[in-house]
């Protein structure tokens, strides 16, 4: 087989402790596609509605005058966005009943036998992780597929894109690899939560903080 | 407004007013207390009993937004981090307090020291609880329009204003029980109780020594108000007039303090304060604005000059001001929970 990286990885190793794991994000691959979306509810068997990843599709834009030309400058880039097992969850922080949990491998979980469904979590998690899931009255996210990687698989999501662009691993290793960009709008302000995320920007990304942009697909995220 | 806010809304209107009410009765009986105790324990102690049923309420009504009631002693477990797990347990131990409190006050049980003590730790534990359920919102870094110093104010104002309107109002529910009472031993005083503290004769098919006691009770609790009794009735009106009006007066100051600040802040802060207009803003606005001009002007000159004989306009008027006040903070509270808009995605 050919030497593609973390695709091929060995059927060990993917819930190790301490290895702090997380998502990278091609931004400048996505086209929006919403295969991984797909791809997680179908694993996950997820009710209509709950979504543990969503595509927000981000656009804004203006137009200059030079003469009697007028020049557009519009733009529209994909985030796709699941849970980054943050380094400072403020799911957890809140939670009253600590049902938010951490695995050792610094995935953030949901402890089904202590949750009351209050739905605070949702409230705090500026990346819309946590969701209600109205059959069970309890709240669900991504776990990062523990199931399938206990198995030596990969997530779902990471598993289904057909840009190939996202990927997981050790937060460590996909900084080395990628950089350490987090804050591309329409995400908020990376210092709140301490994402474990790493973003290829699009061309057009803006940060958070200079977004002059909105979200145009609010109703399907 | 959204339906599901409505047990949160109801929630922490609720104990933000029970709280306000017994801190409003420990401040009149502290500042009272060089008059004679049973003068001021008559006009407060009534009160007292009204705050159980409203504080049980709100604790129920919270239960609502649970979705999984059977998990729910879980909800303490995260004291040492989440405000939510905080403002369950201030809630319970003021309730439980409070409760404790109102039974020795009832049967007279328990040295006085005992239950001034009791009494100054309930109303620690309901500042606690008002504080928390501020926090609770405060916390949330990423809701800017919770995210703000106008949460806890707007909080505690509610819990000041609501809490003497609520003393207003039971006194002088209290008072018209009184009177009318007073009214029926005139036109019969074979009726009368010669002595208010004299032992009530047992009624055929009465229950057993608690339902005599329990009775005998109410009895000396309705029992007609004296001249000094309605006299400090009539100065605590004014008190409560002068209190509840700068607390209104408070809330709409804080308003357009809050709204520019939410103006000046990033696209969800400015979504959220889009919510503050429209019809159910501006309700709020007036009902409160209306509360504390009642209470400013009519009801403290009309508490100078009024007689216990004809007190019945001043008892309407104070709980007019109390039902504007309600709706008004229930208003106001259900925008809190409709201008919730979090940053990211």
């Amino acid at each position: 087989m050919p030497t593609q990286k973390s695709h091929e990885t060995p059927a060990v190793g993917l819930t190790e402790s301490d290895a702090d794991y997380g998502f990278f994000f091609d931004q400048s691959q996505c086209t929006g596609c919403k295969a991984c979306q797909v791809a997680c509810i179908d694993k996950h068997d997820l009710p209509l509605g709950v979504m543990w990843r969503r595509v927000a599709e981000y656009s804004g834009g203006s137009w200059s005058q030079s003469g009697n030309t007028v020049m557009p400058n519009v733009f529209t880039y994909y985030t796709s966005m699941a849970c980054n097992h943050c380094e400072d969850p403020i799911c957890m922080k809140v939670c009253p009943t600590t049902a938010m949990s951490q695995r050792p491998d610094g995935t953030v979980y949901v402890e089904n036998d202590k949750c009351v469904g209050c739905r605070y979590c949702e409230w705090a998690c500026p990346y819309s992780a946590p969701q209600f899931n109205a059959e069970t009255g309890h709240m669900t996210k991504c776990d990062l597929c523990f199931d399938y990687r206990s198995e030596g698989l990969e997530p779902a999501c990471v598993a289904a894109c057909p840009s190939r662009a996202l990927d997981w691993g050790p937060i460590d290793e996909l900084r080395a690899e990628h950089g350490d960009e987090d804050g591309i709008a329409p995400l908020p302000d990376p210092s709140i939560t301490k994402p474990h995320l790493v973003i290829e920007p699009h061309r057009d990304a803006q940060q958070w903080d200079h977004a002059t942009g909105h979200i145009a697909n609010p109703e399907e995220i | 407004m959204n339906l599901h806010d409505v047990p949160m809304v109801l929630f922490t209107v609720v104990t933000q007013m029970s709280v306000g009410t017994f801190i409003a009765l420990g401040v009149i009986q502290l500042l009272a207390r060089h008059r004679d105790l049973t003068t001021t324990e008559r006009v407060i102690s009534p009160v007292l009993y009204a705050v159980g049923p409203a504080l049980v309420f709100g604790l129920a009504v919270s239960m609502l937004h649970m979705n999984d009631v059977t998990h729910v002693f879980n909800v303490i477990r995260h004291w040492d981090s989440s405000w939510l797990s905080r403002e369950i347990l201030f809630g319970v131990a003021f309730g439980a307090f409070g409760f404790g409190f109102a039974l020795l006050e009832w049967f007279g049980a328990g040295s006085r020291a005992l239950r001034q003590t009791i009494a100054i730790v309930t109303a620690v534990l309901g500042i606690g609880l008002v504080w928390s359920q501020a926090m609770v919102y405060y916390s949330l870094v990423t809701v800017p329009a919770w995210h703000t110093w106008a949460v806890p104010v707007q909080f505690f104002t509610t819990t000041v204003l609501l809490g003497v309107l609520a003393v207003g109002g039971a006194m002088m529910v209290t008072a018209q029980v009184r009177a009318k009472r007073a009214a029926a031993d005139l036109a019969d005083p074979s009726e009368a109780p010669s002595d208010v503290a004299a032992p009530p004769e047992q009624p055929a098919g009465s229950g057993g020594g608690l339902a005599v006691l329990v009775r005998s009770r109410i009895r000396e609790i309705n029992a007609p108000s004296t001249g000094a009794e309605w006299t400090l009735t009539a100065r605590v009106l004014k008190g409560i007039a002068v209190v509840g009006s700068v607390a209104a007066i408070t809330i709409l100051v804080v308003y357009p303090l809050y709204l520019g600040q939410l103006g000046q802040g990033d696209a969800a802060a400015q979504t959220s304060a889009a919510v503050f207009s429209g019809t159910m803003f501006w309700l709020r606005l007036v009902l409160t604005g209306l509360t504390a001009v009642l209470l400013g002007f009519f009801v403290y000159r009309m508490a100078e000059s009024t007689m216990p004989t004809r007190s019945r306009l001043l008892a309407d008027l104070v709980l007019l001001c109390l039902l504007l006040a309600v709706v008004g903070e229930l208003l106001g509270r259900a925008l809190h929970y409709s201008a919730m808009t979090r940053v990211g995605m």
